[in-house]
């Protein structure tokens, strides 16, 4: 029990409101830039974001509360199970462009706390346009079958073995803020390769190309020190000075930079300690 | 006496040199090298600074160097963008040629937050240097966000 409120971070939070600790949620979770139309008028967590990807486009859903176009109508049960299990209230089957296998790893309080301050905010009434798809998963039917032989329903619990510091880091990074969904590398089913964790993804969402995050010394951030990766997420500066411009940078405004700095000196900890790898080809 | 000498010789030699016509404009590839040094001039002032407010190296007492050089800097950024000077090399996107109105306002901003930043360090405060700062890097940011190349590290 106490591991569990430690990693909610429940303890340090103890005053806050269960809206409060919603929106803070929402924030390392990533949600907003996926979930907030490309353009300067957007309503944010409204969808309609274009996302390219190898399989075609997708086109984010509306989480504001609205009852006919948002997820006014949702109970716990069905948020829950939009990110443990990646179906949608009616039994279909998500595909991973939401990214429920990272999400699957996310505690119950945490998601019941983020579906509250959802239904805080003003319903927006917005029709999500539908996906297009290459023609071999543009039924769901397609990405059950990836999740059958891909996906494994699975809540995070932390390791004894490991400090306090480091499993809230491994949450947040493998879970609510579902880094490796960018930075690791996938096949060309789009599966993600474990053993490759956070190791660069040449081939990532808008043609990007996503950098190689493990310690490695030549590929990756292995020369930057715990202090160097939690000013980073901070301000997005590197550590030569430089400051970045890249769709890292708005993972930064709306993710990271709202952190507290224990969360991101314990996402810096936990980066450290990965396997430092080589990029793919 | 020896001293006025030197300092009369020196003055006759760089005015010769100085006398020499300057190009009304350089070519493309001289003005991006120009543009890429003064880029990584700031980021140098910049890393420095990052590691004296965050007391891992360096000593307050320089912060103020620094951020005059970067404040000093900052009168060259609306001259560094010459048109055709996003050659192969560079990482500056055409939509700065295409939008020069919108980008002369990034580059003001930019402008502003090195003042900001050079005022408060003239006042000797560490904790409004780190803010004057974090403006900076927003600024920074933000202009690289739109009309710089995504690039790898």
């Amino acid at each position: 029990m106490i591991a569990a409120l430690l990693i909610t971070g429940a303890h340090a939070q103890a005053q806050q409101t269960e809206i409060e600790r919603g929106e803070y949620l929402i924030h390392a979770g990533a949600c907003i830039d996926c979930h907030t139309q490309d353009s300067d008028e957007a309503t944010p967590l409204a969808g309609g974001r274009a996302i390219e990807s190898p399989f075609g486009t997708f086109f984010s859903p509306n989480i504001t509360p609205d009852i006919k176009t948002g997820i006014g109508s949702w109970s716990d049960d069905d948020f829950l199970n939009a990110f443990w299990e990646g179906i949608n209230p009616e039994g279909d089957h998500y595909y991973p462009a939401f990214p429920y296998p990272s999400y699957t790893g996310v505690l119950r309080d945490d998601l019941l706390a983020m579906k509250a301050y959802l239904f805080s905010l003003k319903p927006v009434e917005k029709t999500t346009p539908e996906h297009e798809l290459a023609w071999y998963i543009s039924t769901r039917m397609a990405a059950g079958a990836w999740k059958l032989k891909n996906f494994d329903s699975e809540r995070f619990s932390s390791g004894p073995e490991q400090s306090d510091r480091w499993n809230r880091g491994a949450y947040l990074v493998r879970h609510l803020g579902h880094c490796g969904e960018c930075h690791t590398p996938r096949s060309t089913l789009g599966v993600l390769q474990y053993d490759q964790e956070l190791a660069g993804n040449p081939n990532g969402p808008d043609e990007s190309k996503m950098p190689n995050i493990t310690p490695h010394k030549a590929d990756g951030i292995g020369k930057w020190s715990v202090s160097d990766i939690e000013y980073f997420l901070d301000i997005g500066m590197l550590p030569d000075g430089d400051f970045v411009g890249s769709k890292m940078s708005a993972v930064i405004d709306h993710s990271t930079s709202k952190l507290t700095k224990d969360d991101r000196v314990a996402i810096a900890t936990y980066l450290k300690s990965i396997a430092p790898l080589s990029s793919p080809e | 006496m020896r001293r006025k000498i030197m300092s009369a010789v020196l003055a006759t030699v760089l005015s010769a040199g100085l006398s020499a016509p300057i190009a009304a404009e350089p070519n493309a590839e001289d003005a991006y090298k120009y543009r890429e040094s003064i880029m990584t001039s700031l980021k140098g002032h910049a890393g420095a600074i990052s590691m004296i407010t965050r007391g891992l190296a360096g000593d307050p007492s320089r912060i103020s160097s620094h951020a005059e050089a970067i404040a000093n800097l900052s009168a060259e950024l609306s001259s560094i963008f010459q048109e055709g000077s996003n050659v192969e090399d560079s990482e500056a996107l055409p939509i700065i040629w295409e939008e020069p109105e919108k980008f002369a306002e990034a580059v003001a901003r930019g402008e502003k937050a090195m003042a900001a930043l050079s005022a408060a360090a003239s006042d000797n405060d560490v904790e409004a240097v780190g803010r004057a700062f974090r403006k900076l890097g927003e600024a920074c940011k933000g202009c690289h966000e739109r009309y710089r190349k995504e690039h790898h590290h």
